[in-house]
Order: C-alpha cells, then structure tokens, then sequence
C-alpha cells in the first residue's frame, strides 16, 4: 500500500542530494501514513469524546443537551472517583518499578540462545497468552480465603494471613502481583531486544579487563540500553494507568472502594449505567494524567540524553 | 566473554537458581490451568485441588473442536491478527525510520502528536469510534475488526528508539552512493532492526489475538466472531462455577497458538547475538 | 487498495460458506440471546424433552424450530456471553445493527422500552394468552399499563440447606426440616448454635467480584420488601437509604459478620465450593441451582446425602415476599421487515407453546399460570412455587436498575468482608445513589 507511494518522491530526495540530517518535504512520506491513521483514529475519536465530556448523554435515554463544566464538577466532588484517582496512581507507583527492574533481571540473565535460557524466556512470556479472565479466576483460586493456594502456603509458614479479596491494604497489592505475573514478559522482550544492539567487542573488552560483573553491567549494559529502559518505562506506565480487567475481577474495585481503578470508574458509568457524558469526562481526566506522566517521563528521559 | 573466573561462575550459578526459582512461581498456575483443563466440570464445582488424581477428561477439548463455527472463528481471528500484525508493523517501522533518521519540516509537532496519542486512554474513544464505524457501515468488516488499532503510538516510539541506536555511518555511506533513503531503509537499517520487529510483532499479535471488546461490539454476527467473542459465547450463563474446566481448556485451545508463534518468534530477537556481523 | 479488494474477496467467500444455496428463500430472522452454546452436546439435537440446563434447552427448541416449522422462517441465534449482553446490545441499538428477537431481563425492561415493540396486539396475533402470565410475569413485562415483553419465566432468590449440618445443630423439626428463623435474633442465635455445634459458617454467600454483589442486593431487597419498604419513597428520581427499613434490611449481615457466622470474601466458585462440601449450612442463591444440589445430594460421598432442601429466602420481618427477575423476550424496533415480523411471532409462539421445557430444563419457574401444577411436581418445587404471587422487582420506572442492584451489592460485601456498619453503608449508599441517578 504504502510501496506504490513512497519510491519516487524519496528518488527525488536523494537525487537533490538531501543527506543525513537535512531536511526535507519528501521526507514527511515517512511518517504520513502513520499520521492519517492517528489523526483518523485516536485524535478526531478523541476530540469527539472531549465534546461528549461537555454533554448530558445517555446511551438510552438520549441526549438532553450541554452541561458546560457540570460534568467535571460532579466527577471531583464524587468520592468513588477520587479513590480510584488514588487507586491508579498508587498502582503505578507499585506496578511500573517492578516492570523495569524484574524484566531488566530476566533479560540480562536470559540474554543467550542456551536452550535453557530459551526454556525461561518461554516460561516468562507463557503467561501473557492467557487472556484477563482466565488469569483472573486462576488468582482468584490462590487468593481464596482460607482455602487459597496463598493462605495455605502463609498457614503453613505461620505467618499472619494476607486475604486481598477482603483486606483494604492488601487488596491493590494483590491485583499488582497479578498483573506482574501475567505480563512481565513484555519489559522481558523488550529489554531483550535492546540487548542485541550492543556490540559484541565492548563486552570481549571488558572481559578482558576483568571487570566486575557488577561494573559490567553498570557501565556498559546500563548505559547502552538507557534509552530503552526510559521507552519501557514510558509504556508501562501508560499501560498501568489503564489497569481494568484484573481488578474488577479479582476484587471488584473493593473491599471499600480500595482497589478500583478509574478505567472501571468509566466502564461502569458508561457502559453498565450508560452515562455516556459523565464517563466521557472521566475519561479525559485520565488522559490528562497520563498525559502529564508521559511528557515529564519524555522531558526527563531526554534531558539526560542530551547531557 | 566466556573467559570466566572462578567468583563469577559460582555468581551465574547463584543467578540461574533464582531466575529457575522465580519460572517454578511463574509457572505453577500455567500448570494449574492445564491441569483443570482435562478435569470433568462437575468435579471442579466441589474442588479445584487435586489434579493429578483422577478423574481425567478431553471432553473440554472435545466440546470446543466439536462446534461447527470454531474453527470459522480461528480463522477470522488469524485473518484480524496477522493484518494488523503486518500493517502495524509496516507503519511503525517506517514512521520510526522518518522521525529517527529524516528530518522534515513540522517533525516536532508531528513527534509530539506521536506522544499526546500514546497517553490516550482506550476508554476515551471507544464510543465515538464505535459511532464513527457505524456511520460508514463498516461494521461486520475485517476492516472494522482491524483498522482502529493500527494506529499504535508505542510502536512507532519504539521502532525510532531503536533506529536511533544504529550506527548513522552505514546510511551515510549508502547516501553517498546515491541510494534513495526508501531503498537504505529497506535493505540496510530493517535487516538491522529484526529484533525490535519481532518484538513489535509478537504483541501486537497478541493483542489482536486476545482483544475482547472491540470484536464484541463491532462483529455481532457468528460468522464475523473472532475466537475470543466465540469461544466466551459458547460459556453458560454460570461458566465460572459449572464450567470451569471447559473455562479452562478454552484459555489453553485460544493461546496455544500464540505460544508457538512466541517459541519462532523469540529466535529472532535473541539470535542476532551469534548470528549477526558486529557493527 | 488492493488489501481492500483481499478483504472483499474474502468477505465475499465467507457470507458464500454461510448462505448455502437454498431451494426456496427462507424467511430469516436474527435471534440475540446468552445462556451459551452446546452444540458438542446437542449438536443438532430436537430432543426437547431431555434436554437439560438453560443452554441444552434454548439449543434444542431453535433445532426443533427451524426443523419442523411450517412458515419456511429459519432463526439464526446471535450468542453472547451473558456478562457483555447489554452492552453489546447497546452498541448494536446505535448501530441500528437490530437483532428480529432478543433476550431481556424484566429488570432492564424499563431502560429499554423505547426500543422495543408494545406486544399487547401482536400477542393476540400471535395466539398468545395474556391472561395467563403469572401475576408475577404480567408484573415484570408491564411498563405503563402495556406489555412489551413476552414473559418466559420467574427466578428468584432462595435458602438453599444442608440439611445434615442443622440436624447435627439441633436446628430440625419433628418432620427433620429445617426450622426456618422467623426474625433477626432468631436467625442470629441459629447462625451461632450452628458455628458451636458444628464448627461451620451458618451462611455462605459469595461476596468477591460484581457478578457476586447481586447475591447481597438481592437479599437486601427480599428484607426490605418484606418490611414493605422501598428505596424511592419519592418518586424515582430520589433514592432515600435513610429509612429505618433499610437499615434494617442491611443490618443482619452486620450482625452475622460481628458474630462471625458468615464466609468472608468468596467468590462465585468459592461459595458453590464452599456448600456442596459441606462447610457452611445455608447457601445464597437463586432457584436455577436446585437441580444441580439435588443431583448432589443423590451422591453417596456427598456432604449433601444426608438431606437437601431449599425454601423461599425466608422474611425476618412481617410479611413473605422475594426479589424476583425474569427472562423475557423483546422484539427491538426496527429489527424486522413485514415478512420477518410475522415469523418473529410464529416464533414466540413456539417459545410460549414450549414454556414448560424451558421451566423443567432450565430450572426456573414458569411464566404461566397453567403449568404451575404441573411445575409444583418437580421435586421440591411445592416450596417455592407459590412466589409467582408474592415475589417482587423494583417498578420499571426505576433507572439504572444494574447500577442499583451492583453499588447496594458491593456496600453490604463490604459491611460481610470488612467490618463496616449498617448505617456507614447506608451512608455511602445514599451518596452513590445520587450520582447513579444524575442526568438524563
């Protein structure tokens, strides 16, 4: 599709002698297919759902008409919504840390076509296949009070019972190991990736030298996939943000509202209780958040590549 | 590398007993799964133990293999997974390519278009994009089931990162030849690239593949359903308690094939250490 | 371009494999339904009469249908998991992609009912006896004095024994039946003999996720109405969690939790579990699992064997009434031409000619009247058969009835899981109900 269009106008920059680095209008053929889809489908749906924001619509009961800000106000003077702002955030803290660090670990320890290692990789990336409602009922299964697989393993060390489905501290951190296990293979891979980018040579040196492998890793692995590890830690965060499935079927949002995250605030006033408008502004308040998150995450990730 | 001392081969050892440790945690409700997945419902509904006693069954597995629509579903599901694979893959490479490597007039704005698009929540536009489909009457169309996720920001942030990492001097040298910069794209930085393609390939894949809600509401009749809205059709209204093995068989029916495609795949993210010249 | 013409030519080849070319054209209408899929156990199946379960019977009476109708209409069923059902019928609504006949909830009735063809004439086309819906059914498919809806049954809310725990408890009758508490007290002193004498929970209810917080709201509603109080004394725009009745409808689950007589934080699963293993004496749930527990209890391992039984969820206050919800079937406007009109009517008929298959399979009581005697055979039907006249359901003109029955669920989970009081949960139900019944 997008072979018939590019050929002759980068022909022509490379005929006007456009090198590395110039610029030039032929150039944008790059980029413009990608461009029409975003525009098409994120931003005008986008725009089209920041309208709705301003609107009092329901899927069935029809539109009554603008509500200016209303929307807005009600959703910060609604305290479910402000927990599951609490919620969110919270699990990001929790979840994106430990994306990073333990997918780094696999990764760097997986790094080599062994097939042992290839076994591990498998084994890590197994989980992501299974889709959120079959992970969930198989937690469900170890979270079980009393019975679980995790109050069996706690009974059987003494220690004090940890129960997510019915503790107001535990229950956040219960859905986050969940969401770990089920999709810790993703960092894994891309770290991976970015490993092969390293050139052979500056590890042989190294060995050489008799490095440490702690000085090896930080002054060579570290370094060379920073900007990796700056991508992955923009995209967990992003995904975390959304946190849904694994919540509303693990606890349900609860116990006291502790664990609901606010894609479920949205599904379960827009969908279940059709308040299209009302669910619209929540929405765009969760885009504005991770809107914020991204741009300090790219500000920051660049500034220290420009150092 | 290989050249190893005494403290670091005991250190390797350390590690791979943890990382062994680490896949027996990650693994056991893998097993789990599998386990409950040849097990007769009725059992199941007193208890979820037990598994490498008998009772044993493949009525789970039969049950699936014997509805007529399934593997009409599979093949819709392959058609949706490997088309948004596939063009996924072709935008994001060559939109990572321009912003990592061309300069252009508005790449800034355009870049920064890239980023306020990645931090758009699903839930923000479902609605209107359902709407959007319906006034064009493409629903019921693997047009419909593929388009609205092609446009993917993270892949492209990926593909410039990583485009980015390769050395310029391979294209400078190739520009001086007078090669036009599609062709240095395609026969010398892609071949470069396989690893991140890979990657980028086997999730999105994976999440065409196990995507739920879209397919839900954009392809409501039978012949359209993708494998996850018709295998989820197929559940009583009580599957999570009288049909949790059948639950179960289809969770490892539907990712079968994922996994397979992950064990091709991954040769091709980790193989370039060996296989690939050095740069 | 061209990958358009590929998806062309291969939605052309798909709508080729599923048309087969047929002799005479049939009259086709669109059948939108859950209940599920069984095709690998009644395939092709027109054995009305054994089939079993909600999705044996729906299966086989669309194979009987479209084998043996005389008016050349062939039903093509739309299946869905439950879960989803409403919203993807939303989404088919306002992608005008409308199904000839579709499933209903009575409870999601009045959300609906501009969608959906007044049936008051129609039935009478049809052949269809208004006159004998049960009181309970004529209730549940009336908006506004006209029926929109044809009803196809009435499930409910029940107390479903072990019976071997309450003797072990001391807790039967000469007869050996339970003895059914008839006030707070009197069920909290059972709740406590049973966890002394036995050492197991009085109550089993799951509590986990939202397909389990309808099992508190409908207990919540079967104690309100039992006290005749409501949550919209007002009109129906205002709900009010102040009043004494609710209190009182919420507080046994204090008071169960505070004695610690109740299973905390299970899920759907956990609490069938949980009951057929004999570790709790009383299970929460609806009339749809007697078959299934009197299956158990024929079962010489079973912890059942020693005696099943079930009744009404019993009224601790001063007059017998339960929650109830039916299913239904609508036809959504605009989801037939002329010709599919008179077969989505041939069609119902057949279903309502079918009813008592429906009620013997799949468990749940009939929605008419004539098949009553006959229902009250099976077995222990004769407890509960009688709730077609008492059982009750908030009126149609009550919104966001979904939202109502999951925000009441979850605030009485937490009162079971965490210790929160009756009014603390009263509290955070009267703010919740404020935001549900916002806007249009």
């Amino acid at each position: 599709m997008s072979g018939a269009i590019l050929p002759a106008p980068s022909q022509r920059t490379a005929t006007t002698g456009s090198g590395i680095g110039m610029s030039a209008w032929a150039n944008m053929f790059f980029v413009l297919p990608y461009i029409i889809v975003v525009v098409a489908l994120v931003i005008a749906p986008l725009f089209l759902g920041i309208w709705l924001s301003f609107q009092d619509y329901d899927m069935l009961g029809g539109w009554a008409g603008g509500v200016a800000f209303e929307n807005y106000t009600n959703l910060f003077s609604d305290r479910i919504f402000l927990g599951t702002i609490r919620n969110t955030l919270l699990f990001v803290v929790m979840t994106t840390p430990a994306f990073v660090v333990v997918g780094l670990f696999l990764a760097i320890t997986l790094n080599s076509h062994l097939r042992r290692h290839a076994v591990l990789r498998s084994v890590f990336f197994a989980s992501s296949v299974l889709s959120v409602t079959v992970v969930t009922l198989v937690w469900r299964l170890v979270y079980l009070p009393n019975q679980g697989l995790l109050a069996s393993v706690t009974n059987l060390l003494g220690l004090p019972g940890i129960d997510p489905v019915t503790s107001e501290t535990w229950a956040l951190p219960g859905v986050a190991v969940v969401t770990v296990w089920w999709i810790i293979g993703l960092p894994m891979t891309l770290f991976l990736a970015a490993l092969q980018q390293i050139p052979k040579e500056i590890y042989e040196a190294a060995a050489l030298d008799r490095a440490s492998r702690w000085a090896t890793l930080t002054s060579i692995t570290l370094p060379s996939i920073r900007r990796t590890i700056v991508v992955v830690t923009l995209l967990e965060v992003i995904l975390q943000f959304q946190l849904f499935g694994q919540a509303l079927l693990i606890t349900g949002g609860g116990p006291d509202n502790r664990s609901r995250p606010m894609v479920q605030f949205i599904y379960e006033t827009g969908f279940r209780d059709l308040q299209v408008g009302f669910a619209a502004a929540a929405s765009q308040v969760l885009f504005a958040l991770m809107l914020v998150a991204a741009i300090v995450q790219f500000w920051v990730g660049r500034s220290r590549d420009e150092r | 590398m290989k050249i190893r001392t005494p403290s670091t081969a005991t250190g390797d050892r350390l590690i791979l007993l943890a990382v062994v440790l680490l896949a027996a945690i990650w693994i056991a409700p893998i097993v789990w799964v599998v386990g409950l997945s040849f097990k007769p419902n009725e059992v199941l509904m007193r208890t979820t133990g037990g598994l490498v006693s008998p009772p044993f069954t493949l009525k789970n597995y039969t049950d699936i293999l014997n509805s007529s629509a399934v593997f009409g579903w599979m093949l819709n599901s392959a058609i949706v997974a490997i088309g948004q694979m596939t063009l996924t893959l072709i935008l994001a490479s060559l939109t990572g390519y321009g912003f990592a490597r061309t300069n252009f007039p508005g790449k800034r704005p355009l870049f920064l278009l890239t980023l306020v698009a990645l931090a758009v929540p699903e839930q923000a536009i479902i609605v209107p994009l359902h709407t959007m489909f319906a006034t064009l009457d493409l629903h019921n169309t693997y047009i419909a089931l593929i388009t609205p996720r092609l446009a993917f920001p993270f892949g492209v942030l990926l593909m410039t990162q990583y485009f980015r990492a390769i050395s310029p001097e391979i294209e400078e040298a190739a520009l001086l030849d007078n090669a036009s910069r599609l062709r240095i794209f395609i026969f010398i930085v892609l071949p470069l690239s396989v690893p991140a393609q890979a990657t980028l390939g086997i999730y999105t894949f994976l999440h065409a593949w196990n995507d739920y809600f879209w397919p839900l509401v954009s392809a409501t009749r039978p012949e359209m359903y993708t494998l996850t809205v018709g295998l989820a059709s197929m559940q009583t209204n009580f599957a999570q308690t009288e049909g949790l093995g059948f639950l179960m068989a289809q969770a490892v029916f539907a990712g079968l094939p994922v996994l397979v495609l992950y064990l091709f795949f991954q040769r091709h993210i980790v193989a370039a250490v060996a296989g690939a010249p050095t740069r | 371009m061209k990958i358009q013409k590929v998806f062309a030519a291969l939605l052309a080849g798909t709508a080729a494999f599923a048309t087969p070319a047929a002799a005479q054209p049939k009259t086709e209408i669109t059948f939108a339904r859950f209940f599920g899929a069984c095709e690998a156990d009644y395939g092709n199946s027109q054995d009305v009469a054994h089939a079993r379960g909600e999705c044996g019977v729906m299966t086989t009476l669309v194979n009987l249908f479209n084998a043996t109708n005389k008016d050349n209409i062939l039903v093509k069923p739309q299946i869905i998991e439950w879960g989803p059902y409403y919203q993807q019928l939303n989404a088919r609504l306002s992608a005008h992609d409308i199904p000839a006949v579709a499933v209903m909830h009575s409870a999601q009735l009045g959300d609906y009912v501009r969608y959906v063809e007044p049936l008051d004439d129609m039935l009478k086309e049809a052949g269809i006896d208004a006159a004998d819906f049960t009181p309970n059914a004529r209730n549940a498919v009336t908006v506004g004095g006209k029926i929109y809806a044809m009803p196809w049954d009435t499930h409910s809310w029940l107390w479903h024994f072990n019976v071997g725990l309450f003797k072990k408890a001391g807790l039967v009758d000469a007869q050996g039946q339970p003895i059914i508490p008839t006030t707070v007290d009197e069920m909290i002193a059972q709740s406590k003999q049973m966890k002394e004498r036995t050492g197991k929970n009085y109550i089993d209810i799951a509590t986990s996720t939202p397909g389990d917080f309808a099992n508190s709201s409908r207990s919540f509603y079967s104690w309100l109405y039992d006290q005749g109080g409501t949550i919209f004394p007002s009109g129906y725009e205002k709900a009010d969690f102040k009043s004494p009745e609710v209190l009182a409808a919420i507080r046994p689950f204090e008071l169960l939790a505070k004695a610690g007589t109740i299973t905390r934080g299970l899920d759907s699963g956990g609490g069938l579990s949980t009951f057929l293993n004999g570790e709790a004496a009383i299970y929460l749930s609806g009339t749809w699992r007697i078959d299934d527990f009197l299956a158990a209890q024929a079962k010489p391992d079973s912890p059942l064997h020693e005696g099943y039984t079930t009744r009404v969820f019993p009224s601790l206050f001063k007059t017998q009434t339960v929650w109830t919800d039916n299913h239904t079937w609508v036809l959504p406007k605009g989801g037939t031409n002329p010709a599919q009109h008179k077969a989505a009517l041939v069609f119902i008929k057949f279903l309502w000619d079918h009813n008592a298959d429906w009620a013997r399979g799949g468990g749940h009581l009939p929605a008419r009247q004539s098949l009553m005697a006959g229902y009250a055979k099976l077995p222990l039907r004769n407890f509960i058969v009688e709730l077609t006249n008492y059982g009750k359901a908030l009126p149609h003109e009550a919104r966001r009835q979904f939202g109502f029955q999951s925000m009441i669920g979850e605030e009485i989970a937490n009162v079971i899981n965490t210790g929160k009081t009756a009014e603390q949960a009263a509290d955070a139900m009267q703010e919740r109900s404020v935001g549900l019944l916002r806007g249009r």
